[in-house]
């Protein structure tokens, strides 16, 4: 009698995905095991760019640390100065001027406009439309253009302080910043052209990397991943800071959970941004853009010459560095990511107790073995760029 | 303050609550009824978990202060949660999916351990670290910067 073995065999093979991938998006390490081309489980392993910023900024002065949470989300270091300023702040209770106020929030969603742009392009280089990427890199550099021309740097500003900001927009710049929003409604209707129907776009995206509501809630997701899985959770309207109850615009949500409504919420978020920023132009009070607190802010250089106690002020603030009063303040700020805040606590010395950033793609990436399950290999690089971790901010 | 009570921690003992300069209700709690304090919280409406963090003092026996943030969508506000330890605390992971992370990267970073966590292993530092970087008492550590300049000044080459 002869037989026959039947089927193949059903045997799982473990591999080894990054940290060098291309399409992890920084030093992203995954260990998959996989049944043919189905993932059956999925490990994020992370910490290849942890460079101990937390510690670092605890041996430092406050108004260091500013320049180091640049470096965490490096993609959004507007949005990051400004969550680390407002908690700074809040230990101080100072006032800040209006035109503070409004000017942060345009650099905040000029951030996101960056961040989502980047996001679009790499995106869709993932899953195969380089050109996309070539388009949304143009109009970012548009912005990182603003960015150097008003800090100094594209990326690492350091421009939103405790208090205020650096400095104010040097001459001309918002009618550049205006102009560059009047261009973007048109380059996004570009990007939308090539993606949103495209038939090959769709396929790559809808129904793949499914996450449903209970779950986003459970593990703790926030930003376009919470609202691409159908939750209006946004903190720019459920809890406002910085004014931004004053501004026209819409919390962007898809019902969807999968790829593809991540998608549509970061083009709706980016179209609602500009909004926001050209409502900030108009809006623009005129005025000083660094707080009268002497605690927090320096005094302006003029001022040497006739007050005594702007020169010890001068001097304390540059030898002793900030010194807030006794406390610990954590304020969340709605990032590109999701809920960004810093823990910051002070024993009212010059040096930082303890700060400690709540990382929105930390607990984003934790949603990723369960988005990945079941799932083909190629589908994993889409879900992993649909949830838009950056690694800095992940690790730090 | 309303009636301590009445509040839906009422069941649990030494519960102290503290208003926060940052608006957010903090609540200080026993060690031992760490995950008791959280399932309640949990069973209360704040079904967010948003962070975990601690707060070193070597000073103090109990040296870690352990926080933790969570977020209540029905109420539309945070809740902190904090206990102190000398290292050892009950993981919240059986109540809150999320903490898994958070947990293990305060065990790698503080050297607390977390009773009942499904995989207490270290997250961002290399398996074989020797040590705990985030405790204060923890020098800052520097790598000498390789300038030619300065080779024969503080290099040992």
């Amino acid at each position: 009698m002869v037989t026959i073995e039947e089927g193949p065999r059903r045997e799982t093979m473990r591999i080894n995905l990054g940290p060098q991938h291309p399409s992890t998006h920084g030093v992203l390490r995954l260990e998959l095991e996989l049944d043919g081309e189905r993932i059956m489980s999925c490990r994020p392993i992370i910490g290849y760019l942890h460079t101990g910023i937390e510690k670092s900024m605890e041996a430092r002065s406050w108004l260091h640390a500013i320049a180091m949470t640049d470096r965490l989300d490096y993609l959004n270091p507007l949005g990051n100065n400004l969550a680390f300023a407002l908690a700074v702040e809040r230990l101080f209770d100072c006032v800040i001027p209006e035109r503070a106020i409004v000017a942060r929030v345009l650099l905040a969603e000029l951030t996101r406009i960056n961040s989502h742009l980047v996001w679009i392009g790499t995106n869709a280089m993932d899953l195969g439309a380089l050109s996309v990427f070539l388009y949304t890199f143009r109009e970012r550099e548009l912005v990182l253009d603003l960015f150097e021309e008003m800090s100094g740097a594209r990326m690492m500003t350091s421009f939103i302080r405790p208090g205020g900001l650096a400095a104010d927009f040097p001459d001309g710049w918002m009618q550049r910043c205006k102009g560059v929003l009047d261009v973007l409604p048109k380059c996004i209707d570009e990007y939308e052209a090539l993606l949103t129907k495209n038939p090959m776009f769709r396929a790559r995206t809808v129904g793949i990397g499914l996450l449903s509501a209970d779950d986003a809630m459970a593990v703790g997701v926030s930003g376009p991943l919470l609202r691409g899985s159908g939750i209006a959770h946004d903190l720019r309207k459920v809890h406002p800071y910085c004014g931004y109850e004053q501004y026209d615009f819409k919390v962007c949500t898809a019902t969807a959970g999968d790829c593809y409504a991540r998608y549509e919420v970061r083009v709706g978020e980016l179209r609602e941004s500009i909004r926001i920023c050209q409502q900030a132009l108009t809006r623009m009070p005129g005025g000083p853009v660094r707080t009268a607190d002497r605690k927090v802010m320096p005094p302006p250089r003029a001022e040497f010459q006739r007050s005594m106690e702007a020169l010890i002020h001068h001097f304390k603030h540059y030898t002793e560095g900030l010194r807030p009063p006794v406390g610990e303040a954590y304020v969340p700020v709605e990032s590109p990511r999701g809920e960004l805040g810093f823990y910051v606590r002070s024993d009212g010395t010059g040096r930082p107790v303890r700060i400690h950033e709540r990382a929105p793609s930390f607990a984003n990436l934790q949603a990723l073995p369960s988005m990945t399950k079941g799932m083909l290999i190629a589908d994993l690089i889409a879900i992993i760029s649909t949830v838009d971790p950056v690694l800095g901010e992940v690790d730090r | 303050m309303t009636d301590v009570r009445a509040e839906w921690w009422g069941q649990l003992a030494g519960v102290e609550r503290q208003p926060g300069r940052d608006g957010i209700e903090s609540l200080r709690i026993d060690a031992n009824n760490w995950r008791e304090l959280a399932t309640a919280a949990q069973q209360a409406g704040f079904l967010r978990f948003l962070d975990l963090t601690a707060v070193d003092d070597p000073s103090r026996p109990e040296r870690f202060e352990v926080l933790v943030l969570l977020y209540s969508p029905s109420e539309r506000r945070w809740l902190r949660l904090r206990t102190t330890t000398s290292g050892t605390l009950a993981s919240l992971c059986p109540t809150f999916v999320a903490a898994n992370w958070y947990e293990r990267e305060v065990f790698d970073l503080f050297g607390v351990h977390f009773e009942g966590h499904p995989n207490l292993t270290r997250i961002l530092l290399p398996d074989d670290f020797p040590t705990h970087p985030l405790r204060r008492d923890h020098p800052l550590g520097d790598e000498p910067v390789d300038f030619t300049v300065t080779r024969e000044v503080d290099a040992p080459w």
